[in-house]
């Protein structure tokens, strides 16, 4: 019975998804993206404990559909940085649901043991991103 | 001459052709694997395919070297957050011109337009048949008969660089201060030989993807990775036939 039930869910919750995707792939064509209902355009960087782990809003609000509150009603503080200051920002508490690993635990989303590189870009994906941002802030003069 | 019965006879010792004679056959791209009738006929395998047949880890009991020294690298785990190199730069005073281990990213296309990155940790391969050692004109570069680590006598070397063209993992520099090639020595002088049982970028690794030890115990760890059922194992460059020490894996 307990198996039947999750397999219905997982339909459901397949079907859900399609529908979300369906629909923001619409408006991602006809719309910018628009921080108020998508949260922040930049990338949220962190780079302790290790450098360096990249979190963007757009994929998970615009792409995945998600609402503010399922990150920001107690796992994400809104402001960049916050838990980086916590001693427990680490893999083992996200491999027991902590933070990111609320949701990528293999099911939700993909699980955290898994494709490290997706979220990690390494001290080499830091010094690129750095280097965009230098060159967007540069004065004009400089072109 | 029968071909098929020839196949199935016992090759005669292997030992009796000589390293110069072995190196002239691989010029050529071919592996010397049996000699029968007194040494008229020989059997021949394309370099590439006698790599193939049986895999890079070398057949157990078969280590020249006791300790083995090996690094195993399971590689889908590394974030490269560059800890190990760090960690190698002050353990072995290493310029910022120069490494002795690096971090190279690789990208592999997904479906859809979509991809993935992978980072690979390099470093010398300590291989069994080492190309830098080969050429190197004053012996200041030399395989240790002991634990197989490749070693750099830096007063011996008169940094003509030969070794650097000849290896094939780039995992050479030229230091300026002291006018001669440095690389990985697996950090012998710095911590193995002062009774260290690792090395300093294993030992700052994270993510657990660097793992030292001796391909000869088979209680070690790497030797368990290397032999885990069901798991791929494989060297960089194979084709180049220097028979690295240095192993990857996503086990
Ligand atoms: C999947 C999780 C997730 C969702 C959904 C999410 N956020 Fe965030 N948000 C984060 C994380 C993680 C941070 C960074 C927190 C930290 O560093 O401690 C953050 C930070 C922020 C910040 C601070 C940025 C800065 O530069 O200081 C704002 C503002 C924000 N979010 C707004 C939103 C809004 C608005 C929504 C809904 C449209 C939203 N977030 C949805 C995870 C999420
Ligand atoms: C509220 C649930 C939730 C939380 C919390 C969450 N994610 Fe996600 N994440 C998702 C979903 C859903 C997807 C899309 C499905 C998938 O890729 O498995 C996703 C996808 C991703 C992707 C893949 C994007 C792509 O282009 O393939 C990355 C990278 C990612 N998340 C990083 C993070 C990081 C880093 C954190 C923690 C700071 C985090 N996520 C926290 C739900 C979440
Ligand atoms: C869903 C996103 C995500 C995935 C997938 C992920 N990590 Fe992490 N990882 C993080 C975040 C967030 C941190 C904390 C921020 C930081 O260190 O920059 C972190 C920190 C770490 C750290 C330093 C802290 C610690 O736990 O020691 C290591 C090492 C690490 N990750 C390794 C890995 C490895 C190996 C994998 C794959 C098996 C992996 N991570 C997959 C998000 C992820």
């Amino acid at each position: 019975m307990k198996i039947i039930n999750i397999i219905s869910l997982a339909i459901v919750a397949l079907l859900c998804a399609g529908v979300v995707l369906a629909a923001e792939e619409k408006q991602g064509a006809a719309q910018p993206y628009d921080e108020n209902t998508y949260g922040p355009a930049a990338p949220i960087i962190w780079e302790k404990p290790v450098k360096a782990v990249v979190f963007s809003h757009k994929t998970h609000t615009m792409g995945a559909g998600l609402g503010c509150d399922s990150c920001h009603g107690g796992l994400f503080e809104q402001e960049s940085g916050a838990a980086e200051k916590k001693p427990d920002f680490t893999m083992d508490k996200i491999y027991k649901g902590g933070y990111c690993g609320a949701c990528h635990d293999g099911q939700t989303a993909f699980a955290a043991k898994t494709r490290c590189a997706a979220c990690h870009i390494g001290a080499r994906g830091l010094k690129r991103l750095r280097q965009a941002e230098s060159d967007r802030t540069a004065p004009a003069a400089s072109h | 001459m029968d071909i098929g019965k020839l196949q199935r006879l016992p090759s005669e010792d292997l030992s009796a052709i000589t390293s110069r004679e072995r190196r002239k056959f691989l010029r050529l791209g071919l592996t010397i694997t049996g000699l029968y009738l007194g040494g008229t006929v020989l059997s021949l395998v394309s370099a590439r395919r006698a790599e193939a047949a049986g895999g890079p880890v070398p057949a157990t009991g078969q280590y020249p070297y006791n300790p083995h020294y090996t690094m195993v690298l399971r590689e889908a785990r590394c974030v490269d957050c560059e800890r190990c190199k760090e960690a190698c730069k002050t353990t072995n005073h290493v310029p910022d011109y120069g490494y002795r281990t690096t971090i190279l990213e690789r990208r592999r296309d997904l479906a859809e337009g979509t991809y993935e990155t992978i980072f690979m940790p390099v470093l010398c391969n300590h291989c069994n048949r080492p190309p830098c050692v080969r050429v190197c004109p004053t012996t200041a570069t030399w395989k240790d008969k002991k634990t197989g680590i490749v070693m750099m006598k830096p007063s011996r070397c008169i940094g003509c660089k030969t070794c650097m063209t000849a290896c094939p993992y780039n995992a050479r520099y030229f230091q300026e201060e002291k006018r001669a090639i440095d690389k990985c020595d697996f950090c012998w002088q710095a911590r193995l030989s002062k009774g260290e049982t690792t090395t300093a970028c294993a030992a700052a690794c994270p993510a657990d993807v660097r793992i030292f030890g001796n391909l000869a115990d088979p209680k070690s760890r790497v030797y368990q990775l290397l032999h885990t059922p069901d798991t791929i194992v494989w060297v960089l460059r194979p084709e180049v036939g220097a028979l690295p020490n240095v192993f990857y894996t996503n086990a």
